[in-house]
């Protein structure tokens, strides 16, 4: 009954290099329900999917906002209002040999764990 | 060895029989085979018509007149069994149209509105059959609990009764699924997030359930097996035993005999001597339970045919015809096909979990698996908590004023959560007046 595999998407893939995301931006990739978030040298991967319930939280000028439940998160995907339980997760980021952004949504890191370019 | 006289085994008329004759007598024969008993017009008829006929039998042949009281069992437990059928029947007719597949089944809805002859009409009648029947198990629950009805010797059937219920949510639940729309994906997705807020096996089972990270082909899939097969086997099973344990618990509760209005006395004698070669026993004689009496005993049974039948048929036909009559008046929803990039605002569960949504925006842990763990686990276990036997087969009975209580309590306090949250809670969750 448990799959050892799943048809869904994988939890490993590329996001493309680092020159797609600019230093400051905070990019949400919709088809993969995660954001990605470039500071500088530093870039994290936040997962978007709403602790509360499942649904996919919206970039807001605060953070992340839900539109299901009215949970709302700050930059760093910290619960600051609304039923949501926890905080978003942070995914592990590598770069692959041929240069391109890798994310393991099976690797969750800490909060505030940033990958140097 | 003394010789045996020899019987003929074929009577002498039989010789006589030519094909001619078999072919004028065979309308009659063919009748009398089918319908072996006349319309009964004696006890023994009556008796003779339950006993023989496959369908019948599941009933006693006599049953209490109490049994029999409209405004005692208002014919709920009836009632959901043809909810059930209904639904056995239109999703076997909805099977030969749907296709579980992501890329096909939401066609396949909109198939069924333009171009299956009825097809709206049977998309209707199994939707409002669904819920109507969450609805109806419910209320025999109630109906169940307010005249504890659950006492001993009941708690067995008490529990399976429970399960029925139960089954019956997820049945609903999974059916939920099939459309692939909006709807059905966000609900979906918000009810087994409900389910990973369980402590340890909470996300192992989302992930059974859905075999896969997130709603899509494999959780379609996984749906539509326990939707078609694994669940209506499982309550056929339960129906099955839960009927069966009516009888062997002594037919419906009721108060006791002294309680009832004096019916006719009978007389009832074991003659003694040995067994003789003209008297059969069969297995009832040693039936243990409420049902054997020697000596004068106040009589208040009917026999189940026709009384208990006529009953029976009026439930069903009042049922079918008001499933018939809310599927021609109403269609069911069909919103827009799957987009995973936009939730609808707010994205609601389906009502019957809108209570645990409601108490989930909360305290997800207490909404989502502490009260209905702690609900489903009362329910359970009443009959081995509430031991007293008085009370027994009244409506709120002043015995039972405390269980009666806290059950009504429980049930409103839910009804209220799924009102609030399916008309009081818009965008982001926040009240808003559906007024």
């Amino acid at each position: 009954m448990k799959p050892r595999a799943t048809y869904g998407q994988p939890s490993r893939y590329s996001i493309g290099r680092p020159d797609d995301f600019p230093s400051g931006t905070r990019i949400s990739i919709d088809q993969r329900r995660v954001c990605v978030v470039r500071e500088g040298s530093k870039l994290a991967v936040i997962s978007t999917i709403c602790t509360h319930l499942g649904c996919t939280v919206g970039i807001s000028d605060t953070g992340f906002a839900c539109p299901c439940h009215g949970s709302r998160y700050d930059q760093d995907g910290t619960v600051v209002g609304g039923p949501a339980p926890k905080a978003l997760a942070w995914y592990q980021v590598v770069m692959a040999p041929n240069g391109e952004l890798e994310v393991d949504t099976n690797i969750p890191v800490k909060q505030g764990t940033y990958y140097e370019l | 060895m003394t010789e045996l006289p020899v019987q003929d085994p074929a009577p002498v008329e039989a010789e006589k029989q030519t094909f001619l004759t078999a072919l004028t007598a065979l309308p009659r024969n063919f009748w009398d085979s089918w319908f072996r008993h006349p319309l009964p017009d004696s006890d023994l008829g009556a008796s003779q018509t339950s006993f023989t006929n496959f369908f019948l039998h599941i009933h006693p042949v006599k049953v209490h007149k109490n049994t029999l009281r409209p405004l005692y069992t208002m014919g709920l437990g009836v009632m959901s069994f043809v909810t059930f059928v209904v639904l056995t029947v239109t999703g076997i007719l909805l099977m030969f149209y749907y296709v579980p597949s992501t890329t096909q089944a939401y066609d396949r809805m909109l198939d069924l509105r333009g171009s299956v002859a009825f097809g709206t009409f049977l998309r209707n009648l199994h939707r409002w059959s669904a819920h109507a029947m969450v609805a109806i198990v419910f209320l025999h629950m109630t109906r169940v609990f307010l005249t504890g009805s659950y006492k001993r010797p009941r708690e067995f059937n008490w529990i399976i009764g429970c399960l029925l219920f139960l089954l019956t949510l997820f049945g609903s639940f999974t059916g939920y699924l099939l459309p692939w729309d909006q709807l059905a994906f966000w609900a979906i997705t918000v009810g087994t997030s409900i389910a990973g807020y369980a402590p340890l096996i909470g996300q192992k089972i989302q992930f059974l359930l859905l075999g896969d990270q997130a709603v899509g082909q494999e959780a379609l899939l996984r749906f539509y097996v326990l939707h078609v097969v694994v669940l209506p086997v499982l309550i056929t099973l339960l129906v099955a035993i839960h009927f069966w344990r009516i009888r062997k618990d002594g037919g419906l509760s009721r108060p006791a005999e002294s309680e009832l209005p004096s019916g006719k006395t009978l007389r009832v004698e074991i003659v003694p001597g040995a067994p003789s070669s003209k008297t059969t026993f069969g297995l009832m004689g040693f039936v243990r339970g409420p049902l054997t009496k020697v000596g004068n005993v106040p009589d208040n049974s009917v026999y189940s045919w026709p009384n208990l039948l006529v009953a029976e048929l009026f439930v069903f036909v009042v049922t079918v015809a008001a499933l018939l009559l809310v599927s021609l008046l109403f269609n069911a929803p069909l919103e827009e096909p799957v987009n995973i990039l936009h939730p609808p605002n707010p994205a609601k569960a389906p009502w019957y979990f809108l209570g645990l949504q409601e108490l989930v925006s909360y305290s997800a842990f207490w909404g989502g698996v502490g009260i209905p763990g702690l609900e489903v686990l009362l329910l359970m276990l009443v009959p081995y908590i509430d031991r007293k036997v008085s009370g027994v087969g009244k409506w709120f009975a002043k015995e039972r004023f405390l269980a009666n209580t806290l059950f009504i309590t429980f049930a409103l306090l839910n009804v209220i959560f799924i009102i609030i949250g399916t008309f009081f809670r818009g965008p982001n969750w926040n009240l808003v007046s559906p007024f």
